[in-house]
């Protein structure tokens, strides 16, 4: 048991750390001593993460070190994840984000930020990047069995592109898939509701909260 | 009078390097040219062009032509002709902000959308400022309050230039809108040929940090230059997230963005007129938002102006600038020290007064504190004269020990040149600062300033003839988007 825990505390270093070669040879050294990989992952990645993604929030710790943990965090989690069973990896992962700042725009810092706070809330995240055609953002989201669309915007403008693509889910017949997440300076929650997207977030910390009360939501109708 | 700038931040040899360092990125590492005819022009003048990536890699030799093609100086017109502006490297002109997606009501205090009679306030609020010369204009603005999106630029321009005798900003977003900018400015001039021959319009590209020109900015560039229209072409780094977080290393990657954006200005038509342009500054790495009113972008804006000195082109930055959202004392030091750091660095265009909130949002009440500060950034750049007549010896002798100078001409002589006299600050006792005028602050004396100018400023009207052809264009920008629609 005492290995146990020591694996867990080298795990939780490497992510405070954001030593990715350490967080690979920790989760697989918890592999080798049979750990069951769920509850490696839970003590040993997410919650040190969410610790840090909640430390950045108060100010007390500088953006580029969420962002580089979590990167860490995504790099254990693969050899994690190979372990897992299918039953397991559903009940691992929080939600599938599909996100990117959408065509037309190529505002980048908000939406990196944003990925950074969900990844590092457990979020299974795929960054598009920037000046994004909207059919991708569908595209990429049915290739990943996302549940989840995120839509970056920082112009009046391109705020436009977010309306068109739920109105593309639409035509497609495929909106009730998808939880749809807008957020950018020129966004509001008025707009978010006019366009009939699911949430409106402010800052990263918002849609983190917005998509974990969402993550309460599906559990608790499941 | 020419300026010198006393604020010295790099050596020559670091200079440079970091000019050293540009050049190798744009060698080595290159450039993502979007734009398909920005990247023949590179092809023709001897670049490496990758078609299928976009990547442009530049022969050094090619870019110094190219920044020797450029001019030190150059006339930008204004309709009013003694508002026509002499931009040098030995000057310094100030471009206050006009168009930005908020405003700050100066009558509730709340913050809401910009709309096309706030527009038409700014502007003529600013043609008001003597400080004030190239003006930002609504032409800029993505969107208007209350104007058709597709013909916000045609609005913006129209209630901008007829509010102001000064030099008016135009729009590069793409060819279309950069087209009916210039199609504009050509109606004010008198017609293309006399646009070219005295341009009156200017426009900002800006490149996306790290080295990247985007599509629709490079299509704009490519229009204005090839009317010969000045051009800034101003990186927007923000250190630690868009660029290494070492001020060096944000300056090295910074000059690669624009000096190549101002080799395809020279590559479209040699002696385009351009600025170096920075609006660089750092990201609050706590709160993970850019910081505008920061100290470090002082610094970038000072060692900006000693780089394109070197080059001998103008630099346009920024100053005046705050995170704040209150116009307060956060405010109030965060502009005092972005705008002297700018000033005193040489920086010959100063972008940025009006703005608060990390240049969200304009205030009117702003524009006028702002104009304050660049009256005292002006007076500071004139430094201390020192000759006989102002060193005074024999006035001193005269007046000699334990007497006075109140009652000396020497005095009244030189006091309007030496002392520069502040219109908002208050500098009496606490008792008058009381009863005459209630006490107030400095946003209630530019409040005032604002209603003042507001309620008595007639800006000169534009030739009826001018203003009925700008309405056409701009029923005709909008009549446009309306058929794309209905063909859509
Ligand atoms: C999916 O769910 C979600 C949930 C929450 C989400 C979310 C998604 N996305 C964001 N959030 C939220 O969480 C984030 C983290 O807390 C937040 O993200 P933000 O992105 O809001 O905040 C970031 C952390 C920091 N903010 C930023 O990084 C943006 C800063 C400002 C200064 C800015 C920058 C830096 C740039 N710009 Co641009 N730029 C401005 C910005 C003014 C400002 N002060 O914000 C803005 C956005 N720009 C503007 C403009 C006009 C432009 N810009 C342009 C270009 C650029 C640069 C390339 C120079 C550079 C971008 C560099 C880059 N790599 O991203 C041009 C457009 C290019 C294009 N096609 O997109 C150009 C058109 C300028 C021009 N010369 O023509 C303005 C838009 C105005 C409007 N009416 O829409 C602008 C507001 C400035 C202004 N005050 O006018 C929240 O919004």
């Amino acid at each position: 048991m005492a290995e146990h825990e020591a694996i867990i505390e080298r795990m939780r270093d490497s992510i405070l750390e954001a030593d990715d070669d350490e967080a690979v040879a920790a989760a697989e050294a918890a592999l080798a001593a049979g750990m069951d990989p769920l509850a490696a992952l839970e003590a040993g990645f997410s919650e040190p993460i969410r610790e840090l993604g909640e430390a950045f929030n108060r100010l007390e710790i500088f953006l580029p070190q969420l962002v580089l943990s979590a990167r860490t965090m995504q790099a254990g989690l693969k050899v994690l994840e190979r372990a897992l069973t299918t039953a397991a990896r559903e009940a691992a992962r929080k939600g599938v984000v599909v996100i990117g700042t959408v065509e037309g725009d190529i505002h980048d810092i908000g939406k990196t930020i944003v990925v950074a706070m969900l990844r590092s809330a457990g979020y299974e995240v795929h960054d598009l990047g920037t000046d994004v055609p909207l059919p991708q953002f569908i595209n990429v989201a049915e290739q990943t069995h996302a549940d989840i669309i995120g839509m970056s915007a920082l112009l009046s403008t391109t705020m436009l592109r977010q309306r068109d693509l739920l109105e593309l889910l639409q035509l497609k017949g495929i909106r009730d898939k998808y939880f749809v997440i807008v957020g950018g300076a020129p966004a509001t929650q008025a707009w978010a509701d006019s366009i009939g997207a699911n949430a409106f977030a402010r800052d990263a910390h918002e849609a983190v909260l917005c998509l974990n009360a969402r993550a309460r939501n599906v559990t608790s109708r499941a | 009078m020419p300026l010198t700038a006393p604020l010295r931040i790099l050596t020559e040899d670091q200079i440079q390097a970091i000019h050293q360092a540009a050049l190798g990125l744009l060698q080595r590492t290159g450039i993502v040219v979007k734009e398909a005819r920005a990247r023949r022009y590179f092809r023709q003048a001897g670049a490496s062009v990758d078609e299928s990536s976009g990547r442009v890699r530049l022969p050094p030799d090619v870019v110094e032509a190219a920044l020797k093609l450029a001019p030190d100086s150059f006339v930008v017109h204004a309709r009013v002709p003694d508002r026509s502006v002499e931009v040098s490297y030995r000057r310094m002109h100030v471009e206050p902000m006009i168009g930005r997606l908020n405003i700050l009501d100066h009558l509730t205090h709340q913050r809401r959308r910009t709309s096309l009679q706030d527009v038409a306030n700014l502007v003529r609020v600013a043609d008001a400022l003597e400080h004030y010369h190239l003006l930002h204009s609504g032409a800029i603005m993505p969107s208007i309050e209350g104007v058709p999106l597709h013909a916000a630029h045609a609005h913006g321009y129209l209630a901008s230039v007829s509010n102001t005798g000064k030099v008016v900003k135009g729009s590069p977003r793409g060819r279309a809108i950069a087209e009916d900018c210039i199609r504009m400015a050509a109606v004010v001039a008198g017609g293309e040929d006399a646009l070219r021959q005295r341009p009156n319009i200017f426009t900002t590209v800006n490149p996306v940090t790290p080295l990247q020109h985007d599509e629709g900015q490079t299509e704009g560039l490519i229009e204005y230059a090839s009317f010969g229209l000045p051009i800034d072409v101003t990186s927007e780094p923000q250190a630690g997230a868009t660029s290494p977080v070492t001020l060096a290393g944000l300056l090295a990657q910074q000059t690669a963005d624009v000096i190549s954006g101002i080799t395809l200005a020279q590559l479209v038509r040699p002696g385009t007129p351009v600025w170096y342009g920075t609006c660089g500054a750092i990201m609050d790495m706590k709160v993970g938002r850019i910081a505008l009113g920061a100290v470090e972008a002082g610094l970038i804006n000072a060692a900006s102006a000693q780089i394109a000195a070197f080059y001998g082109i103008p630099c346009r930055g920024t100053g005046s600038t705050t995170d704040s959202k209150a116009l307060d004392m956060q405010a109030g030091y965060e502009k005092a020290i972005t705008l002297f750091m700018a000033a005193l660095g040489g920086i010959n265009c100063l972008f940025y007064p009006g703005t608060m909130e990390s240049a969200l949002t304009i205030s009117l009440e702003s524009l006028v504190v702002d104009h304050e500060l660049c009256g005292m950034a002006y007076r500071a750049l004139r430094g201390i004269q020192v000759n006989a007549d102002t060193l005074a010896a024999p006035l001193i002798e005269a007046v000699g020990p334990g007497g006075n100078f109140l009652g000396e001409r020497h005095t009244l002589k030189f006091l309007r040149q030496e002392q520069f006299l502040p219109t908002l600050s208050n500098r009496q006792t606490r008792e008058d600062w009381a009863e005459r005028t209630g006490s107030a602050t400095t946003w209630d004396q530019a409040h005032t300033e604002v209603e003042r100018i507001l309620a008595t400023h007639t800006p000169p009207p534009l030739d009826p003839q001018v203003q009925t052809e700008l309405e056409r264009i701009v029923r005709e920008v909008e009549a446009r988007g309306a058929v794309a629609r209905a063909l859509a």
